[in-house]
Formats: structure tokens, C-alpha cells, sequence
């Protein structure tokens, strides 16, 4: 059973295509990026499994279920956590209540608020601080330790490393192989190349809402990566 | 003195009970609610009809169970088709809506006023800071202080209260952690309703009952959610009790003028402090 599958997606914004005719997959325990410019559509993909961009072609299936409108919070129930673009952490909950929030739709599994100050443990340090009070690789951490709460079978990251330092980013690549290793399907939407070579075995390359490139990482160089994202 | 004093906290609690749920329901919806006062209004003729049988306490359970159903269907019905939609939109269908529920009781009860009794429960007096004080009244000051307490520990130390507060500021995030915010949205104006209606309820034995008396206390109840800033429920309660004794200190020393100072401060806060007393608060 693939845990989220695209085949032949469309998915608009009100009249405006962006993804068009998009076919990807990930599989229990895979580490996939999906790579491209600007504005070729990547956050629509975590959108469209989202229900903010709006699926009007193709088929999506969702945790091995076909979801034609997917609501917000139908991919949490199938075990699909999402770290969005901005991180997007809630100025009003402090770092524990932002992450007791990830909770909601908690399955059985290793990740407590416990465990994700020990993976985290400057969130220990700022638990009763707000969560917006925080540097952005902080928060960074706090958004993955919200979306693990809820113990996924798949995280789909959406530029995490945008805005931080690279010694913050290397710190990221640990987490997620450790995450990886650990058996959680990781999804990468990124540009960063290094980061995505570091953590993914499998790759789709997007322009203009389609993919247009996919493969395995092994062999391929890195050059050959950037030329997909640099303009 | 004393004894205006108290009067003041009196029917500040009364509207603090009424307002917040006009607060919360702001907080998540954003919607400007006029339906409202047409909210208390039902809950006070609901409350009445069922305690002329049951008695007054009955009639208090039916209301806010009457209500809250209300509220939800209020939700689902109307919050959530227009909530998409200018804000303006849902502003005038929830003053149509005072205006349908205002003929709807004065087709069922008639245009007369009515009075409720004060429970036997709750009746007679007992002496409190010196003076022989009416128990219903101090009863009404108690129900607005737990009110507070409870909401205050609703929001603070559960689960629904976490994602109440975490929707009011980012539905869309919320909703990516799995929770279903339409569910909690429903909650929230079922709960704000029967805080309507609860407050209708006990406002019988201190108010007279008619139909207009929902748009005359929606009144005091927009001012004292613009004082206290809009969605802020410390800045409800604090202006709620401010606006009390503003209003019974109105009445007793400047008549002339009751009605019109509380707007005056409403003016003067908004030049002074456009967000409110407490406004930015999350609670």
C-alpha cells in the first residue's frame, strides 16, 4: 500500500492551474524530494493533499484511500503530518501547547512531548515561552515536533530549510535520517540540493506543474540536480 | 453608595454573561453576531414558558440546552455557508435574523411585557458588606464569576480549549494538526448561544420580558466588547463591570445622561486605544 499517491493530479486556485497532470508516489518508510524552481507548483502539492488547492483531475489517494475533496485535516487522520512552508506555528500557544496541538490526531507510537524535547531539547528550555518567540530554526524544530506528535507514518517537510543557517540545516538532516532510520516515510519539498541529497533516496524534479524528472538519487550528480532548480 | 456599587456588578455579570459568548464566537468566526440579543431574547421567554410548569431552574436547563442546539444549527447553517463571503454579508443576515426571532416570540407570546419571579430558592434577602441585599442579585454576581473561571479553565486546560484558542488565531493550521475546526467552530457558537440564552434566563427576575429586549441589551453588549477589546475575554469582563457601574451610577446621579455616557467611553477608548482595553489578548 502506498501511503500517498498522485497520478494525472490537476490541482488549481480558484481558476488558475498549477499543477497539471502530476503523478508521484511515496511508499511506507521512503524518503522522496520534490525538487524545482520557484513557483512550479511544489507547495501546491502539500496543498492539494491538504485541500487548499483544489483537485479538479486525476486521482489522489490518501493514506490508501481515494479522497476527490480532501478536507484540512483528512490527511492528519491517515497519518500524514505536514510541516508547512513558514512553519506556520501559532503566535497564542506556547512551545508546549503547539505542540500538545500536533496531538490531535495522536496514534499510537515513540513520540511524546517528552520525546521531542529530548530530540529537541532547546524546546525544553522555551516550553512555557511562545511559540513565535523562538529563532527560526527553533521553530523549525517545533514545527517538526508538532507534526510528529501526532506519530505519522509520513512527514512531508515544504521548504524547511528555507531562512536558516547552514550549520541549522545540517542539524535538520540528522533529525530527519534519524527519523528515516527510525521507519517514517519522509516527502521533501525543497531547493536546496544538499540538503535533499543528504536526506532522500528518490526524486521528483517539477517545472510548470509537471514532473518533468524523476528517478533515483544514486548516480546522479549533483550538478545535474541544481540544473533543476537554478534559474 | 455600597449598594450601587453592588447593583453596578449585578448587571455587569449580566452582561459579561452575555457578551462573552458574543466574544467568543467573534473570536472564531469572526462574525459581527446581531442574532445575538436575539439569542438572550429567546432564552428569556424559553426559560419563562418552561418555568410557568416545571419551575425556574428547569426552565434555566431548558433554555441552554434550547440554545445551544440553536447556536449549532446557527453554525451550520449560516456561519459556515458564509464564512467565505463579506464579512458585511453575514452581518446583515444575523440582524435579519434578530429581526425574525423578535416576530417569531411576538407571534408565540404577544407583544406584552412579562414578568418572572424570582425563584423561591433564591429569594429574600441577606446581609452582606452592612447591608440587606436581595440573594438573586448576589447570585447573578456569583454565576458571572464562575462563568469566567469555567471558561477561563475550559480554554486553559483542555483539549477543545487548546484547539478553540489555536483556530481563533490559525483555523487552517489547526485543522492540519487533524482537528476538525468545523466541529469546533459548532461548539463554540452552541456554547456562546446557551450562554445567551443562560443569560436571558436569569436577566427574567431583574429585567422585564419583551420581545425588543434583546436589541436594547445588545446595545451595552457591543460596547462592552469594543471596550474590552474585540475577542479579548479579560477585556469583556473587565469592561462588562466597568459599563454596570457606569450604567447604575447613570441612573442614579446623571439620569439625564445614563444612556449616552457608556458611548461616550466607547468613543473615547476607541480614539484612545483602537484595539480595546485588552485587545491582542488571546484571553
Amino acid at each position: 500500500m502506498t501511503l500517498l499517491s498522485f497520478r494525472d493530479v490537476a490541482s488549481y486556485y480558484g481558476s488558475a492551474r498549477i499543477l497539471d497532470g502530476v503523478s508521484l508516489e511515496v511508499g511506507p518508510g521512503e524518503r522522496i524530494g520534490v525538487l524545482g524552481r520557484n513557483g512550479v507548483g511544489k507547495t501546491t502539492v502539500a496543498n492539494t493533499i491538504l485541500g487548499i488547492a483544489t483537485m479538479k483531475a486525476g486521482r489522489l489517494e490518501i493514506g490508501g484511500r481515494e479522497m476527490k475533496a480532501p478536507r484540512h485535516f483528512d490527511a492528519a487522520h491517515a497519518g500524514i503530518s505536514i510541516v508547512p512552508q513558514g512553519r506556520r506555528i501559532i503566535p497564542v500557544l506556547t512551545v508546549r501547547e503547539n505542540l500538545q496541538l500536533g496531538a490531535a490526531t495522536r496514534r499510537p507510537g515513540p513520540w511524546t512531548v517528552e520525546a521531542i524535547y529530548d530530540l529537541f531539547p532547546i524546546l525544553r528550555e522555551r516550553a512555557d515561552r511562545p511559540g513565535t518567540a523562538l529563532s527560526g530554526g527553533q521553530q523549525q524544530m517545533l514545527a517538526i515536533g508538532r507534526a510528529l506528535m501526532a506519530n505519522p507514518d509520513l512527514l512531508v517537510l515544504d521548504e524547511p530549510s528555507e531562512g536558516l543557517a547552514p550549520v541549522i540545516v545540517d542539524q535538520l538532516v540528522d533529525v530527519l535520517n534519524r527519523l528515516g532510520r527510525a521507519g517514517t516515510a519522509i516527502m521533501l519539498i525543497e531547493q536546496n540540493i544538499g540538503f535533499v541529497r543528504d536526506v532522500v533516496e528518490r526524486y521528483y524534479v517539477l517545472s510548470k506543474g509537471r514532473v518533468v524528472d524523476q528517478g533515483r538519487l544514486d548516480g546522479v550528480s549533483l550538478e545535474a540536480l541544481k540544473a533543476h532548480v537554478s534559474v | 453608595m455600597t449598594i450601587h456599587i453592588l447593583n453596578g456588578f449585578v448587571y455587569g455579570g449580566l452582561l459579561y454573561i452575555l457578551s462573552v459568548g458574543l466574544v467568543l464566537i467573534f473570536g472564531l468566526r469572526r462574525v459581527v453576531n446581531f442574532a445575538h440579543g436575539g439569542l438572550f431574547m429567546v432564552g428569556a421567554y424559553v426559560g419563562y414558558a418552561v418555568a410557568l410548569h416545571a419551575g425556574f431552574f428547569t426552565g434555566l436547563a431548558a433554555a441552554i440546552a434550547v440554545l445551544a442546539a440553536i447556536g449549532i444549527l446557527l453554525d451550520i447553517g449560516v456561519f459556515r455557508p458564509l464564512q467565505r463571503h463579506d464579512p458585511l454579508l453575514t452581518v446583515l443576515v444575523t440582524f435579519g435574523i434578530l429581526l425574525i426571532l423578535e416576530d417569531l416570540v411576538r407571534s408565540i407570546w404577544g407583544k406584552d411585557y412579562v414578568t418572572v419571579s424570582v425563584p423561591a430558592l433564591l429569594s429574600g434577602n441577606v446581609e452582606f458588606l452592612g447591608l440587606q441585599y436581595p440573594v438573586y442579585r448576589l447570585m447573578v454576581i456569583a454565576l458571572a464569576l464562575v462563568t469566567m473561571a469555567g471558561l477561563t479553565l475550559w480554554l486553559k486546560r483542555s483539549a477543545i480549549g487548546l484547539h478553540v484558542r489555536a483556530s481563533s488565531v490559525d483555523a487552517v493550521t489547526t485543522a492540519m494538526q487533524g482537528v476538525n475546526t468545523d466541529r469546533v467552530s459548532a461548539t463554540v457558537v452552541g456554547i456562546g448561544a446557551a450562554l445567551a440564552g443562560m443569560s436571558g434566563v436569569v436577566a427574567g427576575p431583574l429585567l422585564t420580558l419583551s420581545p425588543s429586549m434583546g436589541s436594547y441589551i445588545l446595545v451595552d453588549c457591543f460596547i462592552v466588547v469594543v471596550v474590552g477589546g474585540l475577542g479579548s475575554f479579560t477585556g469583556a469582563f473587565l469592561a462588562a463591570m466597568a459599563i454596570g457601574q457606569i450604567h447604575n451610577f447613570g441612573i442614579v446621579y446623571l439620569p439625564w445622561a445614563a444612556s449616552s455616557i457608556p458611548f461616550l467611553i466607547m468613543i473615547g477608548v476607541l480614539i484612545w486605544r483602537p484595539q480595546g482595553l485588552a485587545g491582542g489578548a488571546s484571553t
